[in-house]
């Protein structure tokens, strides 16, 4: 990899304030080198196994250098999933049916079968556009827009960051704002919380579009530790108000002795659910605090990244991530770089794995397994090359695997013997092309 | 259950630390192994970003290193 000297004070602070919102301003050369645009491109396949998720995705990034440090980045990403995800609904002894969102037909789940909803299917387009440049002598800016389509859902959002090196550099104070005003258009509108699922053409616990705020704090610190190490620390303050349900995720309602599903027989003439679920209540406001610390250090060659972050929510998560990279160069123009990802969460307040029939409706209740209490790890490796036109190409190939547990005081009757947390099984291929001109 | 206190606490301790490290560090001259692409915070940004959306789809928690993915109806 050929060595990119910095020769400006901006640029230091350029990369620094990239670092805070998860991009990296690229060095530029030596001046007469330098290139003007920098391109990067992404193919990435996901796979989870069996009928779940599929998702194939294209990300482009355009970066536009600018004299006086200024640089303009724009990217665009389209993700085209398939597949079917858990719905919260608990595995029967017994045929299941379920009324589509759309509430304009039901599907079948076989029995012992985990209950799939394979409304998935969709195609995102996300844009994000940012400006950044020097202000003054220690101060540097930047200001974004993000902006992502679905079908069912469209996010708009803006955000800025300042920050202020002291110390010759070697240490940088960022501040950052992220605002942002997501709208969901559900098929066949959001349902009212714990609403029941009914019969088709029958939309009575179903309201229309709904709407989410959320706001982004950010306050961090770069410091040089050495001239091989660096470090960075991360508070971020994150508040979500508004609708936050998943509008596609139920619970069912089952004996409490047996731990069976409630039966229920739909209306004369209409096809419907044949038992009892019902949509998901989760409250409107969540506050999330996460602390972040991240250390690179030169050995040699190569480069070994560790991070970690801790994350608290009013909605009871608590959650650990430690992640690692180490960056072995091979020879002037080839590199691995194997990585390992831990994570584990606690799950929130209101996750249930089902509904007691005949106990009072709680205010709140989710069977989302993504709320639950689980562990997950990432292995990968990544090989990449250089070619002799000075163009980059990568692959990865990782694996990421979550395991999860039900609380034994949550599981009634029969469901002591089936699995209840669904899992994950997924793979994540990407490869990537990155040239400048 | 981190109290607002300590979280202030801890903001504080980031201040600080970020001021009062005036002797650690290297001169101008000596940034050679910093400047280094593989040295940089986030070497790949496409890839922190592809990372970070597949997390937040999948797993409670968002962000910590840069802004929490969002904009997407998974989460």
């Amino acid at each position: 990899m050929s060595e990119k000297k910095t020769g400006h004070i901006a640029q230091g602070l350029a990369a620094a304030t990239c670092s805070l919102l998860g991009t990296s301003a690229t060095l530029p050369v030596l001046a007469q080198e330098q290139p003007d645009w920098e391109f990067d491109t992404a193919l990435l396949y996901y796979g989870e196994d069996g009928d779940r998720v599929q998702d194939l995705s294209l990300n482009l990034l355009a970066k536009r250098l600018f004299p006086d440090d200024k640089i303009l980045s724009v990217g665009l990403a389209v993700d085209s999933l398939t597949g079917a995800t858990p719905s919260g609904a608990v595995p029967q002894d017994e045929l299941q049916t379920f009324t589509r969102p759309s509430g304009e037909s039901v599907y079948p789940v076989a029995a012992g079968e985990l209950p799939l909803d394979d409304t998935f299917l969709d195609t995102r387009y996300a844009l994000t556009a940012s400006w950044q440049q020097p202000l003054g002598r220690d101060y540097a800016g930047t200001a974004g827009i993000s902006f992502s389509t679905e079908y069912d859902y469209t996010h708009a959002g803006a955000n800025f960051s300042l920050s202020r090196d002291f110390n010759k550099r070697n240490t940088t104070v960022s501040l950052g704002l992220a605002l942002a005003r997501d709208d969901l258009n559900p098929v066949g509108g959001a349902p009212l919380p714990l609403a029941p699922m009914s019969d088709v053409g029958d939309l009575s616990g179903r309201g229309g579009s709904e709407s989410k705020d959320v706001v982004d704090l950010l306050l961090g610190v770069t410091q040089v530790i050495n001239e091989k190490f660096l470090v960075q620390f991360n508070y971020s303050l994150s508040d979500a108000s508004g609708y936050l349900n998943d509008p596609y995720k139920i619970l069912s309602v089952v004996d409490p002795v047996s731990g069976d599903a409630i039966d229920r027989t739909p209306a004369p003439g209409f096809e419907g659910p044949l038992h009892e679920y019902r949509f998901e209540s989760r409250p409107d406001k969540r506050t999330k605090h996460s602390l972040f610390g991240q250390g690179k250090y030169y050995l040699g060659g190569k480069v070994l990244d560790v991070s970690y972050r801790y994350m608290t929510d009013d909605w009871g998560i608590d959650s650990h991530t430690l992640d690692t990279k180490l960056f072995l160069p091979l020879g002037d123009t080839r590199y691995i770089e194997p990585h390992i990802r831990f994570y584990t969460q606690s799950e929130a307040d209101f996750y249930r794995v089902s509904l007691l029939d005949g106990e009072p409706l709680p205010q709140f209740a989710s069977a989302d397994y993504r709320l639950g209490n689980f562990d997950a790890i990432t292995a990968g490796l990544k090989y990449g090359w250089r070619s002799s036109s000075g163009r980059d190409f990568a692959v990865r190939l990782e694996y990421y695997r979550q395991e999860g547990e039900v609380p034994p005081d949550q599981r009634v009757g029969s469901q002591d013997r089936s699995s209840l947390y669904p899992g994950l099984d997924a793979i994540i291929l990407n490869f990537s092309y990155g040239f400048g001109m | 259950m981190v109290t607002t206190r300590r979280l202030g606490f801890m903001c504080m301790l980031i201040m600080v630390t970020g001021t009062a490290c005036t002797s650690m560090g290297v001169e101008p001259w000596e940034r050679d192994v910093l400047a280094k692409e593989q040295m940089h915070l986030v070497t790949d940004p496409i890839e922190a970003s592809i990372d970070d959306h597949i997390y937040f789809s999948k797993e409670a928690s968002s962000g910590g290193r840069g802004f929490g993915g969002g904009g997407c109806g998974c989460n």
